[in-house]
C-alpha cells in the first residue's frame, strides 16, 4: 500500500518514470519500512498499547513526528548522495525539507492510526472476555460457599444428644448416626452437583428434623404434605434444607413451649412450589444474620436469572411461611 | 459440697452433663431448668453456689438471664458453637465448655473453682449469709451485659453507680456499662457501710475514694480512685461526716 500511495503521489507531483524514480522509490520504500518498523518496536517495547486513548494519542503524535523528520531525512541524504548531477542540495530546513515531511505523514499517519487501533480493539475485546471468565468465576465460588454451609451449632447439639442417647436409648443413638452421617455426606456431595431430585433432598430434610425431634423432644412437631408428582422434580440442593433450618433457629428453637413445622409441596402450572411454614414472628427470622434468606435468594438470581420466586411472610401473628417458586424445565 | 443447678432447654443435654458430674461427688446437683425464667427462679429460691447455663434458650438467652440476676452465682457456660458467645469469652476470659463436653476439660473447670473460691465453702459462713440473704455483700458479683461484651464484676471493683434514666451506669477498671435496675433498688440491696448515697444522681463506693474535699455550700467533693468527682449534697456531708468520724 505504500508503494502504490508513494506513486501515486509522485505522479501527482508529475515527476518522469525513469531509472532514477525507481531507484528514489525504493529508496523511498526503504526508508519508509524500515523507519516504521523502529517505531513499531518503540510501540510495543513502551507499552503504549496498554495506555489509556487519551494518554497514549499524544505519545503516538510525539512518536509520528519524529519518525516524519527521520524519514525525511533519510530520504533527503539518499536522494543527494545518488544525484550525480552534483547540483548539491543541502540538507536544511527550506520548504523542500517541509514538503517531504508532509508527504511522509500522508503514508506515516495513516500506517500508525491503522496500527494502533487495530490493537486497540483486538485488547478491549481480550479485556472483556476476560472479566467475563472471572465474573463466572466468581458466581461458581459464590455458589460452593453458599452451598457447603452447615450450621455447625446444629452438628453439635446433635452429637451432643446422640452421646445421651446412647446410654437411654441406644437404638435410637445408631439411628440417629445413620441420619447425621447421610446430612454431612449430602452437604459435600453437593458441590458437585446443580440440582438434585426434590425426593433426595426431601429426605435429607426428613434426617434433619428428626435429629431435631431428639433434641426438641415433644417442643417440635412436624408434619408433611407433599404431592407425589412433585418428587421427581430438580431443586438446588440444600435449599430446601437451609430455610427448614431456618425454621428450627430462629423460630421454633425461640419458643419455650415449641412449635410446629410444616412442609408443602405442590405443582402448579408453571412452577413447583414449596412452602416452609413454622411457628415464630418474623421479626425473628433471620435478623441474626440473615444468611439463610441472602443465599436463598441469590442462589435462586444465579441459577434461574428472575424466573424463580421466593417468599417471606407472617401470618396469623405467630406464623411464618417462607414460599419457593421454582420454574418446570 | 457445691450446690449446683444445671439450665439447658435440651432435656438429654442435661442428662448427659449429670452423667458427667457424677465423676465429681462434690458437685451436689440440687435443681435444673428448662428455661431462662425457670432458672432464675430456681435460683432465687435456691441461692445454688454453680451454675451450668447454655447460652441458646428459647425466650432468653443465658446472657439475657443472668444479668437479670441481682447477683450471679458462679457459672459455667455450655454451647455447642456460636460465634458470638466465643468472642464474648474470649474477650472475658469466662469459662465455658463446648457440647458433647469433654471430661477432662470439665475437671479443669470444676478444679478452677475450687482454687479461686475460698470464698465458696470458708470464707463466707453459713450464718452470715442466711442473715443478710436480700442484702448484696462486697465480694458478691454481678453479671453485666452491654451489648456485644459481658463481665462478672465483684461488687468491690466498682467505683460508682451513676444513674441514668431508668438504668444505672456502673464504673469498674476502665469499663461503664449500663444496667437495667435504677439507683433506688440498688440503694435498698447495696450494703450501706461501703456504698454510700452521695446526691440523687450517685452512689459511690467508700473504700475506692482518692480524696475528699470541701465544697459550695458546706458539701464535699469526692475524687474516686479512676478520677472521678463526685458532689455530696448538703443533707448527705452531714450523714457521711457523721460515718466517717466514727
Amino acid at each position: 500500500m505504500l508503494v502504490v500511495v508513494l506513486i501515486l503521489i509522485n505522479v501527482l507531483y508529475g515527476q518522469r518514470i525513469d531509472k532514477q524514480f525507481h531507484l528514489t522509490l525504493w529508496i523511498l520504500v526503504l526508508a519508509g519500512i524500515g523507519s516504521t518498523h523502529l517505531f513499531r518496536m518503540y510501540i510495543q517495547g513502551s507499552g503504549l498499547l496498554l495506555l489509556p486513548v487519551e494518554k497514549a494519542l499524544p505519545r503516538l503524535a510525539f512518536g509520528v513526528l519524529i519518525v516524519c523528520l527521520l524519514d525525511t531525512v533519510l530520504r533527503i541524504s539518499a536522494i543527494n548522495l545518488l544525484d550525480a548531477s552534483g547540483s548539491n542540495r543541502k540538507l536544511e530546513l527550506s520548504p523542500r525539507f517541509l514538503l517531504v515531511t508532509v508527504e511522509n505523514g500522508l503514508c506515516i499517519i495513516p500506517w500508525t492510526l491503522i496500527y494502533y487501533f487495530f490493537h486497540y480493539i483486538e485488547k478491549s475485546r481480550t479485556q472483556q472476555l476476560d472479566t467475563l471468565k472471572l465474573e463466572a468465576l466468581v458466581k461458581e465460588l459464590e455458589l460452593k460457599t453458599i452451598k457447603s454451609h452447615i450450621n455447625p451449632h446444629f452438628i453439635f447439639n446433635a452429637l451432643n444428644s446422640i452421646r445421651a442417647l446412647i446410654d437411654e436409648n441406644p437404638l435410637r443413638a445408631r439411628t440417629a448416626i445413620t441420619e447425621l452421617s447421610n446430612i454431612l455426606r449430602s452437604s459435600m456431595q453437593t458441590e458437585k452437583q446443580e440440582t438434585v431430585f426434590f425426593e433426595k433432598e426431601l429426605n435429607i430434610v426428613k434426617d434433619y428434623l428428626a435429629l431435631e425431634h431428639i433434641r426438641f423432644e415433644d417442643r417440635l412437631k412436624v408434619q408433611y404434605e407433599i404431592a407425589e408428582n412433585t418428587l421427581a422434580q430438580p431443586i438446588p440442593p440444600m435449599m430446601l434444607q437451609t430455610l427448614v433450618e431456618n425454621a428450627i433457629k430462629h423460630g421454633i428453637s425461640k419458643q419455650v413451649n415449641g412449635g410446629t413445622v410444616t412442609i408443602v409441596s405442590q405443582m402448579k402450572e408453571s412452577y413447583h412450589k414449596l412452602v416452609i411454614r413454622n411457628t415464630g414472628r418474623l421479626s425473628n427470622m433471620g435478623n441474626e444474620d440473615g444468611f439463610g434468606l441472602i443465599s436463598t435468594r441469590s442462589r435462586l438470581q444465579l441459577l434461574f436469572g428472575g424466573q424463580a420466586n421466593f417468599y417471606i411472610r407472617e401470618i396469623n401473628g405467630n406464623m411464618v411461611e417462607a414460599e419457593l417458586h421454582i420454574p418446570l424445565t | 459440697m457445691i450446690r449446683t443447678v444445671i439450665i439447658d432447654d435440651e432435656r438429654l443435654a442435661r442428662n448427659e452433663l449429670k452423667k458427667l458430674l457424677q465423676e465429681f461427688p462434690e458437685i451436689e446437683i440440687i435443681a435444673e431448668a428448662a428455661n431462662a425464667n425457670e432458672g432464675i427462679e430456681k435460683i432465687d429460691t435456691l441461692n445454688p453456689d454453680l451454675i451450668f447455663l447454655d447460652i441458646q434458650m428459647p425466650g432468653k438467652t443465658g446472657f439475657d438471664m443472668l444479668s437479670e440476676l441481682d447477683k450471679a452465682p458462679d457459672v459455667i457456660f455450655t454451647t455447642a458453637y456460636d460465634d458470638y458467645a466465643l468472642k464474648a469469652f474470649e474477650v472475658n476470659a469466662l469459662d465455658y465448655l463446648l457440647k458433647p463436653v469433654e471430661p477432662r476439660r470439665l475437671a479443669d473447670a470444676i478444679q478452677k473453682l475450687h482454687l479461686e473460691d475460698g470464698r465458696l465453702g470458708l470464707a463466707e459462713n453459713d450464718e452470715e449469709i442466711a442473715v443478710n440473704k436480700s442484702l448484696l455483700h462486697e465480694t458478691d458479683q454481678v453479671f453485666v451485659k452491654d451489648g456485644e461484651r459481658c463481665w462478672f464484676v465483684k461488687l468491690a471493683d466498682i467505683r460508682l453507680f451513676e444513674s441514668v434514666g431508668n438504668y444505672a451506669k456502673i464504673y469498674f477498671s476502665s469499663h461503664k456499662p449500663l444496667i437495667l435496675k435504677s439507683l433506688n433498688a440498688l440503694e435498698e440491696r447495696l450494703d450501706e457501710k461501703v456504698f454510700f448515697r452521695a446526691n440523687r444522681k450517685h452512689i459511690v463506693n467508700l473504700r475506692l475514694i482518692e480524696k475528699i474535699e470541701p465544697y459550695f455550700n458546706g458539701g464535699l467533693l469526692l475524687e474516686l480512685k479512676g478520677g472521678e468527682k463526685i458532689e455530696v449534697s448538703r443533707r448527705q456531708t452531714v450523714k457521711f461526716k457523721e460515718m466517717m468520724s466514727l
